[in-house]
C-alpha cells in the first residue's frame, strides 16, 4: 500500500543493479502502487540499460483494523494466491517491509524452503514510522524472517534480535 | 484535491506546512526534507496510537510542531516555527552495504 511503497522504493533505490530482477508483489485493492513502481522503474532503466522487473498482484490479507479471525482467513486466502507465485518465481531475496501482503509471500518462502525447493532469504526492514511498537507484520515476521530491520533505538532494545542501522528511508 | 499522484511540486512553493498525523507518515518525512516547517495534527479520535509515534518522535526529536485538532488555532498563533531544528537526512548507504554483505555481493 501506499506509504510502505514508498519507502520500499526508497530502500531499493540504494541497491546496485546486481538486485534484478525485481518482482514486486501487492494487493489487488491497491491502486496507487503500480504507478509508482513504474515510475521508479522507468527513472532506474535511465540509468541502468537491462532493467528488469515484474508486478504481481494477489488478494489483500488484512484490511486495517480487521479482526483476527477473519485475518487468518483472508491471509490463507491470499496464500492460496502467493504460493504458487512464489513457487514460480523462486526468489533468492525476499525484501518486505510491512503490508499486510508480506505475510503469506514469507509464509509461502518459508514453506518452499522446508519443502527443498528453493531457499529464500528473508529481510524484513520495520516502517520508519514505527518508532515503539512493531506492526502486526512485523511481530510475526520478526520470528520467522532472517534479518529484521528496525529504524529507531527504542525497537532495538525491545527486540535485540533486530538490526538497528539508524534511519535508513 | 482528492489524489494527487505526488505532493512534491506543492510541497516546495509551501512556506508552511499543516498535515495530518495519520495516514501520510511518508509526507510527513517529505515536508521534512524539503526544509519547510511542519505542523502535525493529531485526531486521537480517530488513530491508533502507533499513528502517532511518529508525530511525537519527531516532535521529542525537535523537528515539527504538534498540537491536538481542537488547538489547531491556538497553535497558528503562538507558534515558533525558528525553533524547530532542521531534520537530518537518513543514510540509506549504510542499508546497501548491509544488505550487499548480507547477499554475498561484497
Amino acid at each position: 500500500t501506499g506509504g510502505h511503497t514508498t519507502e520500499i522504493l526508497r530502500l531499493l533505490s540504494c541497491l546496485s543493479e546486481s538486485y534484478s530482477p525485481r518482482h514486486y508483489i501487492f494487493a489487488d485493492s491497491d491502486k496507487m502502487s503500480e504507478a509508482k513502481i513504474r515510475s521508479f522503474e522507468q527513472k532506474r532503466a535511465e540509468t541502468f540499460s537491462n532493467s528488469q522487473f515484474t508486478l504481481d498482484r494477489i488478494p489483500r490479507s488484512r484490511e486495517v483494523r480487521q479482526s483476527w479471525t477473519s485475518s487468518v482467513v483472508t491471509t490463507l486466502y491470499s496464500l492460496l494466491y502467493s504460493l504458487p507465485l512464489t513457487y514460480r518465481l523462486k526468489p533468492d531475496l525476499i525484501l518486505c517491509n510491512g503490508p499486510g501482503t508480506c505475510v503469506p509471500v514469507c509464509i509461502s518462502a518459508l514453506l518452499l524452503g522446508l519443502l527443498g525447493i528453493k531457499r529464500a532469504l528473508i529481510v524484513y526492514v520495520e516502517s520508519i514510522c514505527r518508532v515503539e511498537t512493531l506492526s502486526l507484520s512485523g511481530k510475526i515476521l520478526y520470528y520467522f524472517s532472517d534479518y529484521f530491520i528496525v529504524q529507531w533505538p527504542d525497537l532495538k532494545e525491545k527486540y535485540p534480535k533486530s538490526v538497528y542501522l539508524g534511519r535508513i528511508v | 484535491f482528492r489524489f494527487k499522484d505526488s505532493l512534491a511540486g506543492g510541497l516546495r512553493r509551501a512556506d508552511l506546512v499543516i498535515s495530518h498525523a495519520g495516514g501520510g507518515p511518508s509526507f510527513c518525512l517529505e515536508t521534512l526534507e524539503e526544509g519547510k516547517p511542519l505542523i502535525v495534527v493529531t485526531n486521537e479520535k480517530l488513530m491508533n496510537n502507533h499513528q502517532l509515534e511518529l508525530a511525537k518522535q519527531l516532535h521529542r526529536d525537535g523537528h515539527v510542531l504538534y498540537c491536538n485538532c481542537r488547538y489547531g488555532a491556538a497553535t497558528l498563533q503562538s507558534m515558533d516555527l525558528g525553533g524547530l531544528k532542521p531534520y537530518p537526512p537518513g543514510q540509506p548507504e549504510k542499508w546497501g552495504g548491509f544488505l550487499d554483505k548480507v547477499v554475498g555481493f561484497q
